[in-house]
């Protein structure tokens, strides 16, 4: 059992070697202080790590993964995390991240129990199941229907996250965007939620 | 006029960056192993539950060299594990209980901008029941932290922080139940450094921690 611990520590030793050769004073940059100007709220999955499926560097995105990336209203971690990245950090874009195959979006098909906890957690995904029976229903099986699923419950953070005082205020003050958007696991890519634009075909929310 | 037009421009461009990045990054991918995406999207085994700071600087795969399919994570202000948050508590028990990962990592980082706007006497709304927390665990170590000045006892607070964390960890009926059953999951108390890019373990003991804590907040029957 220590080999595998082993492995994120020696993996850590090889990230701040490589680092420093390439930009010895990487670390002293960073330690000044943080400006991301993106905020991730992505799945807890360990398949989608944001920074590299971004090819991000640290301290570019400001990061909350949870189970199925839900935003509920009422949930003080997640609205911790909103109101330091928007008030306090000022980040420019708010994205939440859904995926293909998830966990979360798969088990809210249905109603099999997965304990207590987490089905308090799921229950607002489950009820957008619900409320979209007759369009899931319709489609092919549960692969696609999880994928929808998926896509209904960014839209919903997103609609959840509209209403974040702190958001309503740097949207109108500063011009904040709160983007939706699917990762396909199966392809490796990011795909832009139309739906949570305006026509504007990048998934772009603005107050307007 | 021209400035909102620029402002848009930014942001267009700003946003269009990642989508970029990613393509190269699933090309790269593909090119190296052309099954690499069919593989992952079969599921995922995680051997490791992460759970560490929101502050950007910390990407937790990218610092721990590991590469999709190998960490579930969770992150939030401060790396706080409280009893109530059902937002924790889930990927806790979705991670212990549905995935059996062997080992749990609470990671604290110093220079944590959380920590240092719980020390802060100012409101900060929605934040002050969150931060609430850390004033707590101030206070069960006031004596100690009281003896030290300036940076050392921040980063002092930073470490007893995530040993408290990897305490309520271990308070959760998910980890005690399987925990008895398995011999794992075990939890690690870890800080990192931007001085030196290295993480640090605090040697949570966690056999020792496990059987003192259950005098108390026993969940196992």
């Amino acid at each position: 059992m220590t080999d595998v611990l082993d492995h994120i520590l020696t993996g850590n030793r090889h990230y701040r070697n490589q680092t420093l050769t390439h930009d010895p004073t990487f670390f002293d940059t960073l330690s000044k202080g943080q400006s991301p100007s993106v905020l991730w709220i992505g799945c807890a999955d360990s398949r989608i790590p944001e920074t590299t499926i971004c090819a991000s560097q640290p301290g570019e995105l400001f990061v909350h993964r949870n189970i199925a990336n839900c935003v509920h209203a009422g949930d003080i971690n997640a609205a911790s995390v909103v109101e330091y990245a928007v008030t306090h950090l000022k980040v420019k874009k708010v994205v939440v991240c859904g995926h293909t195959s998830c966990g979360g979006a798969v088990a809210s098909l249905g109603d099999a129990e997965l304990g207590e906890v987490l089905d308090s957690w799921l229950h607002p995904v489950r009820e957008l199941r619900r409320k979209h029976k007759s369009e899931l229903d319709a489609l092919p099986d549960d692969n696609a229907r999880a994928v929808r699923v998926a896509e209904l419950n960014v839209r919903q953070s997103i609609e959840v996250l509209r209403r974040h005082p702190a958001v309503r205020r740097a949207a109108s003050d500063r011009g904040l965007t709160v983007h939706g958007l699917i990762y396909d696991l199966g392809l490796g890519e990011l795909r832009v939620l139309e739906e949570s634009g305006k026509g504007k075909g990048n998934g772009l929310w603005s107050p307007n | 006029m021209a400035e909102k037009a620029q402002v848009k421009k930014y942001l267009q461009e700003s946003h269009d960056k990642i989508f970029e990045n990613n393509r190269k990054w699933a090309d790269a991918q593909s090119a190296k192993d052309p099954q690499f995406f069919e593989e992952l999207s079969k599921g995922q085994s995680p051997n490791y539950l992460w759970i560490g700071c929101a502050d950007s600087r910390i990407p937790a795969e990218a610092i721990t060299g590991l590469g999709p399919g190998e960490m579930f994570i969770h992150r939030n202000i401060a790396n706080l594990v409280c009893n109530v948050d059902l937002n924790a508590m889930s990927v806790v028990e979705y991670a212990v209980s549905h995935l059996k990962v062997k080992h749990i990592i609470v990671c604290g980082h110093y220079g944590c901008g959380g920590v240092k706007a719980a020390m802060t006497p100012q409101d900060l709304g929605i934040l002050n029941p969150w931060l609430r927390n850390i004033r707590d665990v101030y206070r069960l170590h006031e004596k100690e932290l009281d003896t030290l000045e300036g940076e050392a006892k921040y980063d002092r607070l930073v470490e007893l922080n995530v040993l408290e964390q990897c305490r309520n960890v271990m308070k959760t009926a998910a980890v005690q139940k399987c925990f008895a059953e398995n011999e794992f999951p075990v939890v690690h108390g870890w800080v990192f450094g931007f001085k030196d890019g290295l993480l640090k373990d605090l040697k949570f003991d966690h056999a020792a921690t496990l059987k003192d804590i259950q005098k108390i907040y026993n969940l196992t029957s």
